[in-house]
């Protein structure tokens, strides 16, 4: 087994400087005017659909490297990448409505943004599922999943520019007040710190299942000879 | 045969069905606005609450089970080297 990076244990106690003062950030910073309250949501809401799309973006790009060049690597990063979307997709989706109960007075509007959202959330979990459940081509298959799941991570975000929608624009973030930005790109950087741990957690695990699998056929090999 | 009482009590009766279906209708596509009304509103703190709280629990849950996974490969890696141990008649490796 291999021992725990330095990397890992300097991005692991960040995250929990993180944890003690962010969330200070976030309640020092002005209310909104309009949404009140509620709107500090927003400061994790919105870097936890961030992830869902970087996620996406990742388990895509393991996933070409995997069907085009056979890459083992790719196909584990690929794996690893793929759960987070759903954790983070899920994160998105019960956030959101939470935020929209107050805001809104609706848990759900099936609008652009909100039913995309969805769908790339479903689409992530039918690539998870390919993968445990397919057999034997479930890699291949749930590889082209990610490939469909990459394609509507664009129209997921900018949904909320093409139709009318009861979602806030992609305008929110650039005209931010300013005494809003700092919470809410702490908050960001936690989450990236995150997440980026949890990536590298779960490939470790990946590893050790490959060296795992590795392992097993030395010993079938040793026992063959033997008999 | 009906006597002309008869119909007319049953022709009072149906105008007056008719006219109260119709005031029914009619003051039902009315609104009417009510002075000093309480708006109810919703409180914000528990929705915030629960909305990083959900965040936060998913996480540890996602690492507790990727750590489990990790402690089961740590156990089935001993299992074989205890097995090639066995075999070899050396006893387990280091």
């Amino acid at each position: 087994m291999r021992s725990v990076g330095t990397g890992f244990l300097v991005a692991a106690t960040a995250a929990a400087a993180g944890f003690l003062v962010v969330p200070r950030m976030i309640l020092g910073a002005p209310l909104e005017p309009v949404m009140g309250f509620v709107q500090k949501i927003f400061y994790f809401h919105v870097p936890c659909a961030t992830m869902l799309f970087l996620s996406t973006f990742t388990c895509a790009g393991g996933s070409i490297a995997y069907l085009f060049k056979g890459s083992e690597a790719g196909d584990r990063v690929a794996a690893s990448a793929g759960e987070l979307a759903v954790l983070f997709g899920i994160c998105t989706l019960v956030t959101g409505p939470l935020w929209g109960r107050k805001a809104w007075g609706v848990w759900w509007q099936w609008d652009a943004r909100l039913t995309s959202s969805l769908l790339l959330e479903l689409v992530m979990m039918a690539y998870l599922l390919a993968r445990r459940y397919a057999g034997p081509a479930g890699r291949k298959l749930s590889a082209a999943l990610a490939l469909f799941a990459a394609i509507d991570v664009p129209l997921v975000y900018k949904s909320v520019d093409i139709w009318r929608t009861v979602h806030p624009q992609t305008t929110v973030v650039p005209t931010l007040d300013p005494r809003m930005r700092p919470a809410f790109w702490s908050a960001f950087a936690l989450i990236l710190v995150v997440w980026s741990l949890l990536l590298a957690l779960r490939m470790r695990l990946e590893r050790a299942r490959a060296d795992l699998a590795a392992l097993r056929l030395d010993v079938d090999e040793i026992l063959e000879a033997r008999s | 045969m009906t006597s002309p009482l008869a119909r007319l009590l049953r022709s009072v009766a149906q105008v007056a069905v008719l006219v109260t279906l119709w005031a029914g209708t009619a003051s039902a596509q009315e609104f009417q606005k009510v002075e000093g009304a309480l708006r109810p509103e919703l409180p914000a703190a528990p929705f915030v609450g629960t909305a990083y709280g959900f965040i936060w629990i998913a996480v540890l849950v996602y690492v507790l089970s990727v750590a489990r996974g990790l402690a089961r490969v740590r156990r089935d890696v001993e299992e074989l080297r205890r097995t090639v141990g066995k075999i070899d008649g050396a006893g387990p490796r280091p």
